[in-house]
Order: C-alpha cells, then structure tokens, then sequence
C-alpha cells in the first residue's frame, strides 16, 4: 500500500468541523465586506484614474499661459476632447474587465482575467507617460525652432540671459523631471502592485510551467 | 426571488460548509486566518450564487469558487501570525472520539500540505477528497496530462516531507 494512502484514510476519516456556522452566521458573513485582491485592484485602478486626471485639472493658469505664448491653444483644445474620449473609453474597458471576472472559470482562466484588469490600468498609465512625453517633444519643437519666442517664453522679464544659457538650463531641467517623475512612479508601482500582485503571478507561473515544456 | 434565492443559499452552503473549513485548513495555519478565509469565501459563494444553476452539484460548484477564492482572491491579512499554530486545532480533533494513530497522521498530513505551495495544495486537496483527474484539470485550468505530472510531482514532494 502506498504510504499517502494511509493518510487519504486519515484525511477521509477527519472529524467534521466543530466551530460549525449556522445560517444566520453565514448571511451575516456572506453580506460582510470583501478585502479580495480583485477588489483592491479595482479600487487602486479607480484611484489612479482620478489621480491621471485630477493631474489637468490641478495646473496653474501660468502653465497655459506657455501654450498661450507659443501659439498652442488650439493644439491643446483639441488635444483635451481627444484625451477625455480615450479616458472614457479606458474606464469603459476597466469596468467590463472587472465584470468579466467569474469564480466559476477555471483558476488558470480566472487569474488571466486578474491580470488583464491590472493591464488596463498600466496601459492607460503608458497612455499618459506617452503623451506627456508627445506633449513636450511639440512645444520643444515649436519652441526651439522660433529663438525669439523661446527667449519670451522663458525669459519674459527680459533678463540678460544667453540664448545657449536658456538652453541648458531648460534641457537639464526637463531631464531631471522627466528622470524624477519616472522614479517616483517606478517606485509607486512595485509598492502598490508588486504586493498584491506577487501571489497571483507565482501561481499562474505554476499553472503553466509545463505547457511550455509540452 | 431574492429572498427565496438566499434561502437556499444558507441551507446549501450550511450543510455543505464543512468543505470550505477544510480548504480553510489546507491554506492557513492559525484560527484567525481560517476565519477570514472562510469569510472572504462565504462572501464569494453567494456574490456568485446566481451562477450556480443546479444542473451540477452545489458541493461540485462550490469547490470551485472555493479554491479560487483561496487560491486567487484570498490576502493573507497582517493579523496573520508567521508561526504555525495547531493548538486550536489538535484540540478540536482530541475532543472528539477519534483514533490516535490516524489523529497523528493527520496532524503531520496538515503541516506537510503547509509546507506545499498554492496550486500544489489544490492539487492534494483535489487527491484526498477523491476527484477525478478531469474535475482535477477543469478546476485548474491545466490539461489532464498535466495535472497528472503535476499531481505525481505534489504526491513525491508529499511523500518527501512526510517521511523524509
């Protein structure tokens, strides 16, 4: 006889629970709150929503006033409707992932749909960093093409400044935020989702190591 | 309906709560633990219940939502003690009229499963409780001859720990 079966017998065998629920017990546990994954991953998801957005609406007039300078605004208004469009269509697509998790698919199944709640939130945040980025390539290039402008615009007090003085100075310190800015989220996503996420990946990573061999 | 619906939720899952206290066992080692599993899994069945349409089984259904709930969906809370606490445990099988050599092998069955990782444990669990492979791979998501290699590989890695 092979040595597990006699525990399967000690396992068949193993008394029933003695702290038993009754139904009142269960009705008041199963209306209780949930602290799921799934769960924190929308609501940190939601948050970052409102943070990528509340970002817009946050910035001084003064911020505006460079595109004012630059002859932007137009690019800008058009840029705001298509950005709230792709907002709405993210959310759109946060909220269906959500609702497409189902405890009765297949474990394999079920952390996929996990995951791919966690995607859309990181592609929007992809979304955004990359309009950023956009976003500073055009004035950039708007600015440096024009020196005049770019000395009014960073110079409006008309200060004795050296046009290539200008220039590093705005180089460097657009690299640095840039640098910052990346840190800062690097950093935010490996503490937020790197402990919530960790458990699901190594089970799904269990889940399918032999596929690959097959 | 609602009501009629949760009704019978409460009888289902009241007769057949004994398995969501075992996979309880299988994946958490102290009382607070246990009962924050089998909360998050209490809350599961029933957010899914409308799901289950009675041409399976309610016990066939639920070990499915369970495991995921455990598998997938539970966090281990900060509450959680890091050490292994059987006390709670060894007591409530001591309380009943129970045979002391399979009382042993099964305190020594738990805290090897313990020492096995999440879908390893699903797997054992799936074993002890005599499914087959087919409902084994459905449940997981993996094919049945995966779930075979896999499920030889738990066994050995059991074996290991039980009788090293």
């Amino acid at each position: 006889m092979d040595l597990l079966d006699n525990y399967k017998k000690a396992w068949v065998n193993q008394p029933e629970e003695t702290n038993k629920f009754s139904a009142l017990e269960i009705y008041k546990l199963a209306h209780s709150k949930s602290s799921s994954i799934v769960k924190w991953i929308f609501i940190i998801g939601i948050l970052e929503f409102v943070l990528w957005s509340c970002l817009n609406l946050v910035m001084p007039e003064d911020f505006y006033k460079t595109y004012k300078d630059l002859n932007l605004m137009t690019f800008i208004d058009v840029f705001t409707v298509f950005h709230y469009f792709i907002i709405v269509a993210f959310l759109f697509l946060f909220y269906k992932n959500y609702k497409r998790i189902s405890l009765i698919d297949n474990t394999k199944k079920l952390i996929q749909s996990i995951l791919r709640i966690r995607k859309t939130v990181k592609y929007y945040v992809i979304y955004n960093l990359a309009m950023v980025f956009l976003i500073s390539i055009i004035v950039n290039i708007t600015m440096f093409s024009d020196s005049d402008k770019l000395m009014k615009t960073m110079n409006p007090k008309n200060l004795a400044m050296d046009i290539n003085q200008v220039l590093t100075i705005t180089i460097i310190t657009q690299v640095l935020v840039l640098i910052v800015i990346l840190v800062f989220l690097w950093l935010f996503y490996k503490l937020l989702y790197g402990i919530l996420l960790k458990k699901l990946y190594r089970n799904y990573k269990e889940l399918t190591k032999l596929d690959h061999l097959n | 309906m609602q009501k009629d619906l949760e009704t019978k939720f409460l009888s289902d899952f009241e007769k057949n709560q004994n398995i969501a206290h075992k996979i309880c066992r299988v994946y958490t080692t102290n009382n607070d633990a246990h009962k924050d599993l089998f909360q998050e899994i209490t809350i599961q069945l029933w957010k899914n219940y409308s799901t289950f349409r009675g041409d399976s089984k309610f016990s066939t259904w639920m070990y499915r939502v369970a495991l995921n709930t455990a598998i997938s969906l539970y966090r281990k809370s900060t509450r959680t003690l890091k050490t292994q606490d059987f006390s709670d445990f060894a007591y409530k099988i001591k309380a009943t009229d129970y045979d002391d050599t399979e009382e042993r092998q099964l305190e020594s069955l738990y805290k090897a499963i313990h020492q096995l990782n999440d879908i390893e444990k699903a797997l054992i669990f799936l074993y002890l409780e005599d499914k087959p492979y087919k409902e084994i791979a459905d449940t997981l998501g993996i094919t049945s001859v995966n779930a075979r290699v896999k499920m030889n590989r738990a066994k050995e890695k059991l074996k290991n720990i039980l009788n090293p």
